[in-house]
């Protein structure tokens, strides 16, 4: 027996093993043809370019409608995909590892359960991740070229109608507003970190589930939750004596923690219709995607760490 | 020196939402298993074999009792550097081709580099499938999805090699080649723990064997002890005319308190007849 082989076999990190069963997941996931979508993206967006819509409107508005109706049937479909796949895919993955029996070989060998949990995660994770890269490479191409093009129709336009440059160069400004800027990135980052919640609360209910079916919907009935939730506290919370107590206050503050606020992700709204994702904003949903995929990660781990295979 | 196994007073019950009372799996079971020993756990289904190995790499917690594997607790993850499971019927990523499978495993122990490259190779080597090894496993036989996880199993070189009907739903062929892997496994000193209702197989391969049956470890020794019929003597000649062997059977009536039991052709077996024919 080569003692090489088996002193470097104790040797493996956490990290490294997290990497390992990751790149396997969204080595799987990608043979599964999910890529696929991206082709269905693709006709959207182009789709969305050929959009002709009224055109008794003046040059301050010529063209700039197509240019919100690009970002919002990208990020839409971009949302509809993470979302999708983040709860497909995860509660696919682990149902299938213990059907198949390939979890036992997985934990038979030197593998920590969070490892293997993380892992898949990572993997979906990383298909989504790379999968809104490519959609925003497209979506963000498409932009630029309309952008450039309604740019030049609205100066053709002012420039006939006899505008001050001063009134010209505030259009130009509204409407490269509209186009790909940060705020655009931010908001593409926002459909990331959201997914990825999703994608954490499947993986939860999967480590309980019996089927893919019942993590699916749950899941799904989840994502709908954190649409609303904030208002139903908010309207419990004012509704009279009940929602004055210290208790419905810790309650509701528990369900606050417990449960995703989806609300704050509108913002990718006002960013569709040019407004600015400010910084602060920006980091509050970072922070907030970020506590919400690793408390569910954490959870899923406390749940699975004692299950009987 | 430290055993390979060892699995002190281990009970295991399952809680199921129609009993009140628990299902009790394996029933106080204690068993030893020495260093570079095969090992075989014999008894019909639902007797407690599978559970029993499964608590043996920690897939599922003794109600009682206690495991371990070269000394260290079978719970803790580190235990599991040194054995290789090859469960039964097993099913590996289809998607993946068994070179890609076998690198999984490799570096999920840790391996990389030209120790893996090295390795992978080995193995497919050892359980001959060099020519199938950039085929998808989705594409493999029974026979060739049981020696790939065996390849799998051995990629870290481990100590102990835990093996959960290796040969269920094999061929003769495929379940030959399975049985002379663990014979090269015991030659290399790999202990081997192999559960199996197949008797016949494990008679074969095992220095020991234990019987389990409703839970409990009801017989247990080496495999040579258990089996002989201490007052029988058996002696095979080799072209041996009639007057020879009727001038040993005159021999034994002459001296007295012995007899003659049977004598006749000794028979192979209907496998070997087999493996012979197709060769």
């Amino acid at each position: 027996m080569s003692q090489a082989a088996t002193a470097s076999a104790s040797q493996g990190s956490h990290t490294g093993r997290i990497l390992v069963i990751a790149t396997h997941a969204f080595t799987q996931l990608m043979r599964m043809k999910v890529f696929y979508f991206l082709a269905i993206f693709a006709v959207i967006a182009l789709a969305s370019n050929f959009i002709s819509l009224p055109q008794h409107e003046g040059p301050e508005s010529m063209g700039s409608n197509v240019l919100s109706q690009i970002k919002s049937w990208s990020l839409g479909t971009m949302t509809l995909f993470s979302v999708v796949l983040a709860i497909v895919a995860t509660a696919l993955l682990l149902p299938k590892d213990i059907e198949d029996r390939t979890l036992y070989t997985v934990l038979a060998k030197p593998v920590p359960r969070f490892d293997y949990l993380a892992g898949k995660l990572l993997g979906v994770l990383m298909l989504i991740f790379v999968s809104l890269a490519l959609m925003d490479l497209l979506m963000v191409a498409v932009l630029q070229v309309r952008t450039s093009m309604v740019l030049t129709q609205q100066q053709e336009m002012a420039t006939a109608l006899g505008w001050s440059q001063g009134t010209i160069d505030s259009m130009r400004a509204e409407t490269e507003a509209l186009g790909p800027n940060w705020s655009l990135q931010g908001a593409v980052v926002a459909v990331f970190l959201r997914s990825a919640v999703m994608a954490a609360i499947a993986l939860m209910i999967s480590t309980f589930s019996t089927s893919t079916l019942f993590t699916t919907i749950v899941s799904f009935l989840v994502y709908f939750i954190g649409y609303f939730q904030a208002d139903a506290r908010d309207v419990y919370l004012h509704s009279g004596e009940a929602g004055q107590g210290v208790l419905a206050r810790l309650g509701s503050l528990l369900v606050s923690l417990i449960l995703p606020d989806f609300q704050l992700f509108n913002v990718i709204d006002t960013v569709i219709q040019g407004g600015v994702l400010p910084l602060d904003v920006f980091g509050k949903l970072v922070f907030v995607g970020f506590y919400y995929t690793v408390f569910y990660t954490f959870a899923s781990w406390f749940i699975f760490a004692d299950k009987e295979f | 020196m430290t055993p390979a196994v060892e699995i002190v007073g281990l009970v295991k019950d399952f809680h199921t939402s129609f009993r009140r009372t628990p299902l009790r799996a394996v029933d106080d079971v204690s068993l030893t298993i020495p260093a570079g020993e095969v090992y075989g756990l014999i008894g019909p289904n639902g007797s407690g074999k599978s559970t029993t190995m499964k608590a043996l790499l920690g897939l599922v917690a003794p109600t009682a009792g206690r495991c371990s594997i070269f000394g260290k607790d079978s719970l803790k993850v580190d235990s599991r550097n040194d054995v290789g499971f090859l469960p039964e019927n097993p099913y590996f990523y289809k998607h993946l081709s068994g070179r890609e499978t076998l690198r999984f495993y490799g570096k999920l122990c840790g391996l990389g580099g030209k120790t893996l490259d090295e390795r992978v190779k080995e193995m497919l080597a050892l359980v001959d499938l060099e020519d199938a090894s950039d085929r998808r496993i989705g594409g493999y036989s029974k026979g060739m999805l049981q020696r790939i996880g065996l390849a799998q199993a051995l990629i870290q070189e481990p100590r102990l090699l835990i093996l959960d009907e290796p040969t269920a739903g094999v061929d003769p062929i495929g379940s030959r080649q399975i049985r002379d892997l663990i014979f090269k496994l015991r030659e290399r000193g790999i202990t081997v723990f192999l559960c199996s209702h197949l008797l016949e197989q494990v008679q074969e391969v095992c220095d020991h064997v234990g019987i389990i049956f409703r839970g409990k470890l009801v017989k247990e020794g080496r495999l040579e002890d258990l089996i002989a019929i201490e007052d029988q003597t058996e002696i095979v000649l080799k072209d041996a005319s009639p007057e020879l062997v009727a001038r040993i059977e005159e021999l034994v009536r002459q001296e007295g308190g012995a007899e003659v039991v049977r004598t006749g052709k000794p028979r192979t077996t209907l496998e070997r007849l087999f493996l012979r024919e197709i060769r």
